[in-house]
């Protein structure tokens, strides 16, 4: 997990034209999808904004989106640490409304693709809730 | 409308410069948080205000009448997030801070803006602006909204966590305005400094807003309630299948009220207008005098007038769409038909506005980051349909389309035929954007990031201002360019002046006259179209603004003894065929008629060379068009 994470959070952060679709690629080369962290199937993960369902809620971990682009974001209160709804989305499917600081906001798929997400839970360090998270599967 | 949305120029106030005193005030804020509507209340002026980010895309200079100080210049700007600039609008709000902007003062105070209600994001602002070191009055903008809804914050502490003056206000309701009196008339002001205040490190945005959640803590601030309303609202507006239906819904009752109900209206208000040109007539002596009055101006003049009543009925349904909050939703809803043309919802909004005016659309289009896309929309804006092009098609439609109604009189024929030329010029405009996105104005995707406010009723004192205020800018419009187009043409349509038989001096023929001369001139090149040369000459004096058309044909035909008598619609409906009606339909809705367009192009894209190639380019597609939709008719008729 970690090193997948590394990898995604390297990557397009030298995007040369300071715009532009992020690529995921590991070492060799090979480009990957947009949300590759993905993990066992069946298991209920929601690791990036945009797998959040309408209605659910969960805390900003990071963006990986291009400078201007996460700095803007950011300013619009799309901050480590801030919870953020899905509050509903465009009649086409894309974007999604978000709700973070009592505001609504709308991103395309891919933009919330960038940015990743953990489960709400107060007190507990983003490692914890992950295994916390895994645990609780087993225990399933 | 040609000149609709050159704000006027500005002369700053003459007077003794007072050592320490402020003389220009910035107003600076994020967006949607109010500032125009502050600005509107302390100056008296009318800028453009509505719900949703990015109505107003650059700086506005007025001199502070309404509360301050009448020596004081104020500077409405664009709204920001962070002093980074993400777009062109948010370019200019930081340039005039910094005192870069061309012909701007720099600003020796600001009145920060801040919407009370979403206080801790936006507190994220007031770290750079008080790191400029420009005394800064913080102005919490809709704290009785914020109040109302449970919210709370102490302004006193805010006061002593950011060391500048907070003030609560209600720019609305023009409440505690008077503590901007206070601050700017201050001894002493301009000179303090702020020693206690610990700024983040400016640019990064993590540490700004841990900042600014720490300082709203400190200060007891409670964010309101949300309102369930908007949600609810949304739940409707934006459902999967409501929500395109209702939109639909929406642009054909618009057009249905406009024909419905505008046009009784219009054809009452050409009747007024007909009727006062019956009062003067034996008050002028009869001769050249009362022909150029009556026949000349006044027709040309109440042709165009005519359609005045319908066109309010437009700006009345736009201010409501603007105001409410629905077009930041059409957007988010167009988002998916945009990008298949390689651009983005955000683009919408300016298409939208487009169509009361692509002169200010096209200033709109600043919000939109990708330089590329914004070049793409500025370039097809011209062909979403203007209100300019409305008396054209109200003109043609009631001459040549019958009155039918299907649908158990739901749906007319009219409705129909004014739709498709709607339809034609978006998709015209669809059309050219894709082919610009996937060849010489291709470029990667740029995230598509909008902010969606929350509804509001449109207060009947704000859709009241933008009709009338709309209104008066046609009359001014009517009064200038189409009195002196329909004088010249008058003019050139008595002349040369010939000796008659019996001696005495008279005007031509109207075919023979230099007018008539210049029309057949240019008629073979618009003959294929199934136009005749008094339409050419009105293509010809259209290209100062699309409405002279009309008033063009008005002159035209009233100047003609065989068709004075008859009624402009009766007149074209006996010189003209269907198709040739049809072409001439098409050819407004594709061709760039609009020298006021041009200069904006000019004036946005900082060359000659985009307004060229555009002016070419609608001016091939309509020719094209209008060919094809004149032959086309004739062969179906036989």
């Amino acid at each position: 997990m970690g090193f997948w994470r590394a990898i995604l959070y390297q990557s397009n952060i030298c995007n040369p034209d300071g715009f532009g679709r992020i690529l995921n690629y590991d070492q060799t080369g090979r480009v990957f999808g947009q949300a590759p962290i993905r993990r066992h199937v069946g298991a209920r993960k929601v690791n990036v904004l945009s797998e959040l369902s309408v209605g659910q809620s969960a805390v900003l971990v990071a963006l990986d989106l291009p400078e201007t682009v996460q700095n803007h974001l950011m300013h619009m209160g799309f901050v480590p640490d801030a919870e953020v709804t899905a509050v509903r989305r465009a009649p086409a499917g894309d974007p999604t409304v978000y709700s973070i600081d009592g505001l609504e906001i709308a991103l395309r798929h891919e933009t919330a693709d960038a940015i990743r997400i953990r489960p709400v839970q107060s007190g507990s360090t983003r490692l914890e809730t992950i295994e916390n998270m895994e645990l609780a599967e087993v225990a399933r | 409308m040609s000149s609709c949305c050159e704000p006027p120029a500005f002369e700053p106030p003459a007077g003794p410069q007072v050592p320490g005193k402020f003389r220009t005030v910035a107003l600076i804020g994020p967006p949607n948080s109010g500032k125009s509507t502050l600005f509107n209340r302390l100056t008296g002026l009318r800028q453009k205000v509505a719900n949703y980010p990015g109505v107003t895309v650059e700086q506005r200079m007025g001199v502070m009448a309404g509360v301050g100080r009448d020596d004081l210049t104020l500077i409405d700007l664009p709204g920001i997030y962070s002093l980074t600039p993400y777009s062109e609008d948010a370019r200019v709000a930081v340039e005039v801070l910094a005192g870069t902007m061309h012909g701007t003062p720099k600003p020796d105070a600001v009145l920060l803006v801040l919407d009370s209600q979403h206080l801790t994001r936006q507190l994220m602002l007031a770290a750079p602006i008080l790191a400029t070191g420009l005394p800064t009055l913080v102005l919490l903008n809709m704290t009785d909204l914020m109040e109302q809804r449970g919210g709370k914050v102490d302004s006193l502490q805010l006061a002593r966590e950011l060391s500048a003056p907070v003030a609560q206000i209600s720019a609305v309701h023009g409440t505690g305005l008077n503590a901007i009196n206070l601050f700017l008339n201050q001894p002493g002001n301009g000179t303090g400094s702020h020693p206690s205040l610990t700024l983040p490190v400016i640019g990064n945005a993590a540490s700004a807003h841990t900042w600014a959640a720490q300082v709203s803590r400190r200060t007891g601030y409670r964010a309101p309630l949300s309102v369930e309303g908007t949600q609810k609202i949304d739940s409707v507006l934006l459902h999967r299948i409501w929500g395109p239906l209702l939109f639909l819904a929406v642009v054909i009752g618009v057009f249905e009220v406009v024909f419905s109900i505008g046009q009784p209206l219009s054809d009452g208000f050409g009747d007024i207008l007909a009727r006062m040109g019956d009062i003067v007539r034996p008050l002028l002596p009869i001769g050249w005098l009362q022909s150029l009055v009556l026949d000349g101006v006044w027709k040309g003049i109440s042709s165009v007038l005519v359609f005045l009543p319908q066109i309010l009925l437009l700006f009345l349904f736009i201010g409501i769409l603007e105001d409410s909050g629905y077009l930041a939703r059409a957007a988010l809803i167009a988002d998916r038909v945009m990008r298949t043309i390689g651009l983005n919802g955000k683009a919408f909004i300016p298409l939208l506005s487009a169509y009361a005016c692509a002169v200010p659309a096209i200033m709109a289009t600043r919000t939109i980051e990708n330089k590329r896309d914004r070049l793409a929309t500025i370039l097809v804006t011209p062909f979403m349909t203007c209100s300019a092009r409305l008396p054209v098609y109200l003109l043609l439609i009631a001459a040549f389309i019958p009155n039918t109604v299907y649908l158990h009189g739901i749906l007319g024929l009219r409705t129909i035929v004014m739709l498709g030329l709607y339809v034609a010029g978006f998709v015209a405009a669809f059309t050219t954007a894709r082919i610009l996105k996937s060849s010489i104005l291709k470029s990667s995707e740029t995230p598509f990031i909008l902010e969606l406010p929350q509804y509001r009723m449109p207060t009947l004192q704000s859709l009241a201002l933008r009709v009338i205020d709309r209104g008066r800018i046609f009359m001014k419009n009517a009064g200038t360019v189409i009195v002196g187009v329909t004088m010249a043409l008058w003019v050139l349509a008595h002349l040369p002046v010939i000796h008659t038989a019996t001696g005495t001096l008279a005007a031509p023929e109207l075919a023979s006259s230099v007018i008539g001369r210049l029309g057949h001139f240019i008629e073979p090149v618009i003959a294929p179209l199934g136009f005749n040369w008094k339409i050419g000459i009105g293509l010809l004096s259209s290209v100062l603004a699309r409405e002279v058309m009309v008033s063009t044909m008005g002159t035209l035909y009233g100047a003609d003894p065989s068709t004075q008598a008859l009624s402009l619609q009766t007149a074209l409906h006996h010189d003209m065929t269907l198709g040739g009606a049809l072409a001439l339909m098409i050819f407004f809705a594709f061709a760039m008629q609009c020298t006021s367009t041009m200069a904006v192009v000019k004036r946005e894209t900082n060359s000659w060379k985009w307004p060229i190639v555009q002016f070419i380019y609608m001016l091939v597609l309509a020719y094209g068009a209008a060919f094809v939709v004149n032959h086309v008719t004739m062969a179906l008729l036989g």
